[in-house]
């Protein structure tokens, strides 16, 4: 094992470079945790390969060009910093003031955010639930495992019984929602979403329930407290973040890896008696797209007509089929459309609408194939 | 380029292909190996069509194509990986049909947040600040001005293979493993760029964040920044595809594939962590214990037996044939340092050879010889050890620890079930309710 030692002492060294240029934040998890093992000295229990004599492991490299006064770029301005520097963090660093009500954030999640999250956040489309109930409850879980029996209940992981940080919220729906159109809601509109976020999860602040009269501030948000908020290691907070980091990793008993010196690794019987083999069952996942196959035989021509159908099943079944808006064919469901005159159904469809509706439900169709696929919806043919 | 256009082209040169080639050697002359009643070759025997007419012109297919015969090697995708819309989904790699260590850019597996965004490079801008001495602002052509180093690095998703914690699911490689791609990179380390700005004592962290939809972001240890972590431009000696984060991506060698923020706007250097969305509520596994693991970076040591696999079996060996048994070893924590094959589901093991480039945090190849003996059944199954001194665990010895409900980072040892009939299936060794007294 010549070659496992060499790493050994070059992953050493590098942590004094390492801790150099990091004033001091490195200086633990250096030592080999065995002498048989090279020695896992990145902070993710990985090695490092230090640049040595022009070469990183197999690399050469240009070590002048590591270290040079380039000067590109240009400072940016205060008001470029502001535009861009807007993400939230938990100890309220980037929360603006503002304030939003339960009411208000019912309001506006129906109207853009139900389509794809489901009723009071249960989820559906694909896109994730918010919200399964009472978070505190929801939080116990957790320890919920499908180890022992796959029919038991398994964890709930939503919003409130799972993330750590509320301030994870804010930010997301202010950066990333709603998903089509992303970056259009105000501050006090993100607060009113949040401040319902906390009311179909059933949160108390400072001992007070989130009720629907609720009306959440900057000054409540900071209140909140996570059932989940220590369900979480390492620890990534406070000075020692890193050092703790890099014990956790140091450690495989910790994240279910496994180290061995290789020349007493296992070559027979390595199996438990109680092993057997365990098959797919029913069939498992197979649809896939385009379907499975390794043949190099040439495509039988399409035909060139839209398959309406999968065009549907595509883009439109998400909402369409599950009861957020009328479904294909559904006469009496799209009457009250379909009386404002198609032109009016076409150009919302095309155009997309507050309601929900993504601009030709997200497709690239071309607007007289789009039109067609309304018709199609309308009457199911 | 007008792909469609060109698509079409091919339908069409093909259907001449068809027509000219079955009316002068009959049906029998479109199977590849077809013999005569002579027992010679149509193949060889006769001119091939391609042989006796003009080939396509140069100034076709100014960015080139594959071969229409390889039109089933694509990524594909399934519902249940997608959030609603595609928009928050992945394709995966076809991994059965990846030769080598590097995945052409086209066949690269796609994950995103919210779609794969199209960046104007005119508007592309990268914002470096908060604790550097220097706050900065580069266009894409000074990022570019940086020197440069090129690298090759596998990515992976670590939710690869995480459909299966509690058995089997996908009876096929591309969607059992194919949440990875490798290709070779070209960028800047962040740490030359930091030589130059100068990075404050007291910073600990460091957010990336894309400019796309979800304005992904996550939040990365200074420690990583000043090894190896890279923001990369070239990819397989172009430019980054859309799809993986053109212009300017993150790659962090080795590390979870979410941690490589792609279509990059943003780096920002802090003494405290972030707490985004996809590093709390997503790429955090659960223990039984209730607690889940935050912050895991790297993919372990893991590998794949590629040939035969359910996409490529063995049905048509004959007996006594000489076959390689061929596979991928990658560890997001150093370099493979050995690959052993078990032909009973990882009892009993015999070391195989690898081959090729043996790259740090890269895909790795194996190989081993083997004698088909027709209407044997085999499991087969790899093993990789890495010189950080890891090795795979059993399915019984990981689960013992995680559990069944982390979803990320699942690299035990992986079975392939090999058919009295040559077929391949997708098969797992484990302990029903998983081993006791853990």
């Amino acid at each position: 094992m010549f070659k496992l030692n060499t790493k050994l002492i070059v992953s050493a060294s590098v942590v004094t470079v390492a801790a150099l240029l990091t004033a001091g934040c490195m200086e633990s998890g250096a030592k080999p945790a065995s002498a048989h093992v090279a020695t896992a000295s990145d902070i993710a229990g990985g090695v490092i390969y230090p640049i040595v004599d022009g070469k990183t492991g197999p690399y050469r490299v240009n070590e002048k060009a590591m270290s040079m006064k380039l000067n590109n770029g240009r400072v940016p301005t205060a008001n470029e910093l502001k535009a861009w520097d807007k993400d939230v963090m938990p100890d309220g660093t980037g929360l603006p003031e503002g304030e939003g009500s339960v009411e208000d954030g019912e309001a506006i999640y129906e109207a853009q955010c139900l389509s794809c999250h489901g009723d009071f956040g249960s989820g559906g489309g694909g896109y994730p639930a918010l919200s399964k109930g009472n978070a505190v409850e929801l939080q116990k879980t957790l320890t919920n495992n499908r180890w022992r029996d796959p029919d038991a209940d398994g964890p709930t992981r939503v919003f409130g019984s799972y993330w750590p940080q509320a301030s994870t919220m804010w930010w997301y729906i202010k950066d990333g929602m709603p998903h089509p159109k992303s970056k259009t809601l105000t501050d006090d509109e993100t607060y009113a979403l949040t401040a319902y976020m906390l009311n179909i999860n059933e949160f108390e602040i400072d001992g007070e329930e989130v009720d629907d009269e609720y009306v959440l501030t900057r000054e409540k948000f900071l209140k909140i407290k996570m059932p989940n908020e220590k369900g979480f290691e390492p620890n990534i907070d406070g000075p020692t973040a890193l050092t703790d980091v890099r014990a956790y990793y140091a450690n495989p008993a910790n994240f279910g890896g496994k180290k061995v010196n290789p020349s007493e690794r296992c070559m027979t019987n390595c199996q438990e008696k109680t092993a057997v083999v365990t098959r797919i069952e029913n069939g498992g996942i197979s649809e896939f797209h385009p379907p499975m196959s390794a043949v190099r035989d040439l495509p039988v021509e399409k035909a060139k007509a839209l398959d309406m159908k999968k065009v549907y099943a595509d883009n439109c079944a998400m909402c369409h089929d599950t009861g957020v808006a009328p479904t294909v064919g559904d006469k009496d469901g799209w009457a009250s459309f379909v009386a404002k005159g198609m032109d009016k159904v076409y150009a919302n469809g095309i155009n997309g609408t507050e309601g929900g509706m993504p601009a030709k439900g997200g497709s690239s169709l071309s607007d007289s194939d789009f039109k067609k696929l309304v018709d199609y919806v309308i009457n199911g043919k | 380029m007008d792909n469609n256009k060109s698509q079409k082209d091919l339908e069409v040169s093909d259907r001449r292909d068809f027509f000219k080639k079955t009316a002068a050697l009959g049906v029998s002359a479109l199977a590849g190996t077809s013999l005569m009643a002579s027992g010679d070759d149509d193949a060889i025997m006769h001119h091939v069509p391609w042989g006796q007419t003009w080939g396509d012109p140069v100034t076709k297919n100014l960015y080139g194509v594959p071969s229409k015969y390889e039109h089933n090697v694509t990524r594909r995708y399934t519902k249940l990986l997608a959030s609603g819309n595609y928009r928050a989904s992945i394709a995966v790699t076809p991994i059965h049909e990846s030769e080598g260590i590097i995945t052409p850019n086209g066949l690269f597996f796609s994950r995103s947040h919210g779609g794969t965004a199209h960046i104007n490079p005119h508007e592309f801008r990268l914002m470096i600040h908060g604790l550097v001495e220097k706050e900065i602002v580069l266009t894409l052509d000074q990022l570019k001005r940086y020197p440069s180093v090129t690298r090759t690095h596998f990515i992976e998703c670590p939710a690869n293979g995480g459909q299966e914690w509690r058995g089997p699911q996908f009876n096929s490689l591309q969607f059992a493993k194919g949440f990875m791609a490798s290709a070779q990179w070209t960028g800047v380390y962040i740490k030359t760029i930091l030589a130059d700005l100068g990075i404050k004592p007291e910073a600990q962290w460091m957010l990336a964040e894309g400019s796309d939809n979800s304005e992904m972001g996550r939040t990365v240890p200074i420690d990583k920044v000043l090894d190896d972590a890279m923001i990369v431009w070239g990819q397989n000696g172009e430019a980054l595809r859309p799809e993986q984060g053109y212009p300017a991506r993150l790659l962090l060698p080795g590390w979870e594939g979410n941690l490589c923020v792609k279509w990059l706007k943003r780096l920002e250097f802090a003494s405290e962590p972030w707490y985004c969305k996809e590093e709390t509520s997503k790429y955090t596994a659960l223990k039984p214990s209730g607690k889940a693991i935050q912050h895991f970076y790297a993919n372990e040591v893991n590998s794949t037996v590629v040939s035969p696999s359910p996409e490529k079996p063995w049905t048509d060996l004959e007996d006594g044939d000489v076959i390689e048994i061929e596979g991928l070893a990658w560890s997001g924590m150093g370099t493979i340092t050995g690959v052993d094959i078990s032909f009973d589901g990882g009892m009993n093991y015999v070391e195989a050879s690898l081959k090729g480039l043996v790259l740090p945090k890269s895909w790795t190849r194996w190989s081993y010889m083997h004698t088909f003996k027709k209407g044997e059944k085999l499991i087969l199954a790899s093993r990789a050890m890495d010189d950080a001194g890891y090795i795979q665990p059993t399915i019984d010895e990981e689960v013992s620890i995680m559990g069944v409900e982390s979803v990320y980072h699942r690299n035990a040892v992986e079975t392939w079930e090999v058919t009295a009939t040559g077929e391949v299936n997708h098969v797992q060794l484990r302990t029903p309710g998983g081993v006791k007294n853990v």
